[in-house]
């Protein structure tokens, strides 16, 4: 399987203004995205996300390791032909138009400015903007400004995608939006390497996990190797008293007994499903 | 196989992409038409004053007030668009989005410049053009008023006051160059500002550090007039405002050497904030 992104011994200290320490964000960080993949970089706040994203995209100087794009080092402008980029914040020029934006974006990544705008009108139609395309910036709430974000990181049809919290802001509906989007990215055989804090929404789209804290790599591989579960359970279906009955003698023999559990709706599920319905 | 190739050479499109949006920037901001206001405004008060009776004198006295209004405010402008589409880029983290392109930082560096630039000829083009209209009105009506002053008809010279607005733009210019050079190590917008306005009052007074140089015992002192003399340009060069309005014409030679010498030091501040925005972390 070929590597889209592959990050070795990377270490990055910032010197503090105050006092003259140093600030280890991230420390002998490795790892590799496989192309075609989704990687979740997951860790707390202030646990060097960011950092290390910025080292990727060659924004940062490394003090020790590399970060390698397709082979090619992060140091070199090549290394940024194919990757769209999503920002975290998100910031993005307040005093522009939100196509105008994008068809920018587009033409930066060597598109003409027809072709930019074409585009651009087709992906704010994906993430939702196209009644927004001819705002001001400066009037887009959080979560439009992330779908604007994603919209110009998808302008130059990039075959690697950058997300640095893609659903910060983001209501869950959006957030489920966003990440029924990054599905479909991931199915048209696009590299997704994302990171967040929001663990449930991660989980359903990644393949694969580095969780970072303190800048430290604290555990990495496949989600379902990692999430290796606890018991085991079986589930009665509906059924008569009567056969409950006979089960749970079967099981008193053994010395056990029946585990009664109800299912509970999590508030995002309600909250989805309720505000789904007024639509 | 085309994406390669506009990879290898340095790709002046990008240069002009960021040099059309930040143009855009500058003239949707605020600034940009208070001051132009406040500039119009203060040929305006000049052009009322006709009540003094000054004679011709008084075009002299209107040519003063818009050359001074169009070199101070421009100045303003000047130094504050720069640090905003530098600096402020940075500040704002817009920059991350452009810089993840696969954009070199010097097509960066000169599309600020240039939509900085553009911002500053803009200005300056709507000041001289106020200017030449209130001239000629005036000279227009002192014309009937005392046709002996004008039997040899009219005295000023519109191409030279064009001339001089142009030279505005190359002096403002070389400001804009030095506020992103600074900008482009500063960590807060007012340095970057406060470095522009001292770079300003040093420029205006570097012909004075030329001659003083070498006239005093201390070694410290002669150290700073060098680096004044060395580093800065003479803006005082381009303030030939009140020969114009004496009637006297600047040939074309001097306008040459007036542009390149502008265009030398912008290039040399430029290709020095490449550099240093280069090993910049974002
Ligand atoms: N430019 C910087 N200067 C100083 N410290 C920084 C800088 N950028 C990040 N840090 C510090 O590095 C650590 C990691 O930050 P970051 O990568 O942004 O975390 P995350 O994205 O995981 O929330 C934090 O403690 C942060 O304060
Ligand atoms: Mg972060």
């Amino acid at each position: 399987m070929d590597i889209a992104i592959e990050v070795k011994n990377l270490r990055k200290d910032f010197v503090l203004a105050r006092q003259s320490q140093r600030l280890r964000a991230v420390d002998d960080l490795s790892f590799q995205v496989n192309t075609g993949s989704v990687f979740g970089l997951l860790g707390p706040n202030g646990s060097g996300k960011s950092t290390t994203i910025k080292a990727i995209l060659g924004m940062l100087n490394p003090d020790k390791g590399e970060c390698l794009i397709e082979g090619i080092s992060s140091k070199k402008r090549e290394s940024r032909a194919r990757i769209g980029y999503l920002p975290e914040g998100p910031y993005y020029y307040k005093f522009m138009e939100g196509l105008e934006f994008v068809s920018l974006v587009g033409q930066l990544g060597g598109l003409t400015k027809l072709e930019s705008v074409s585009r651009g009108e087709e992906l704010m139609d994906l993430v939702g903007l196209q009644d927004a395309c001819d705002r001001r910036i400066s009037g887009y709430s959080k979560g439009m400004l992330q779908r604007l974000g994603l919209a110009q990181a998808l302008v130059n049809d990039p075959s690697i995608l950058i997300l640095d919290e893609p659903t910060a802001g983001v209501d869950p509906v959006g957030a489920v939006d966003i990440a029924n989007i990054i599905g479909g990215l991931k199915n048209r055989g696009k590299t997704i390497l994302l990171c967040s804090h929001l663990l449930s929404q991660v989980e359903t789209v990644c393949d694969e996990v580095a969780v970072l804290n303190k800048g430290n790599l604290v555990a990495s591989g496949k989600i379902d190797e990692l999430l290796v579960a606890g018991n085991e359970y079986m589930e009665i279906p509906e059924c008569s008293l009567e056969a409950t009955q006979r089960i749970e003698a079967i099981l008193s023999e053994e010395g056990q007994s029946l585990v009664k559990r109800r299912d509970r709706k999590s508030l995002e599920q309600l909250f989805i499903e309720l505000t789904q319905e007024e639509e | 196989m085309n994406e390669k190739l506009n990879l290898s050479f340095w790709n002046m499109r990008h240069a002009w992409l960021i040099g059309k949006t930040s143009y855009l920037e500058t003239v949707r901001m605020k600034l940009f038409y208070a001051l132009l206001a406040l500039s119009l405004f203060s040929l305006g008060c000049s052009f009322l004053l006709q009540e003094f009776n000054f004679g011709s004198d008084e075009l002299k006295f209107i040519m003063d007030f818009g050359f001074g209004g169009m070199t101070f405010f421009g100045s303003i402008l000047a130094i504050v668009t720069a640090s905003q589409l530098f600096y402020g880029e940075i500040e704002d983290r817009t920059v991350f989005t452009i810089l993840a392109k696969p954009i070199r930082r010097s097509e960066f560096v000169v599309g600020k410049f240039i939509g900085a630039w553009f911002c500053i000829v803009s200005f300056v083009l709507c000041l001289t053009l106020c200017l030449m209209l209130s001239l000629f009105v005036r000279e227009s009506i002192l014309m009937s008023q005392y046709p002996e002053v004008f039997s040899e008809g009219r005295l000023l010279n519109y191409l030279d006051v064009l001339g001089f607005g142009f030279m505005q733009c190359v002096r403002l210019g070389m400001l804009g160059s030095i506020v992103i050079l600074f900008s482009s190590y500063a960590t807060s917008s007012l340095f970057s500002i406060i470095i522009g306005v001292v770079t300003w009052i040093l420029g205006q007074l570097q012909h004075l550090a030329v001659n003083a140089w070498g006239q005093y015992d201390s070694l410290f002192l002669n150290t700073i007039l060098f680096i004044v003399s060395i580093a800065l340009p003479n803006f005082h060069l381009y303030d030939f405002g009140d020969k114009i309005a004496l009637g006297e014409s600047a040939s074309i030679s001097v306008y040459l050497q007036l542009v390149g010498y502008g265009a030398l030091y912008c290039a040399l501040y430029l290709s020095l904030a490449v550099l240093s925005f280069r090993e910049r972390e974002l």
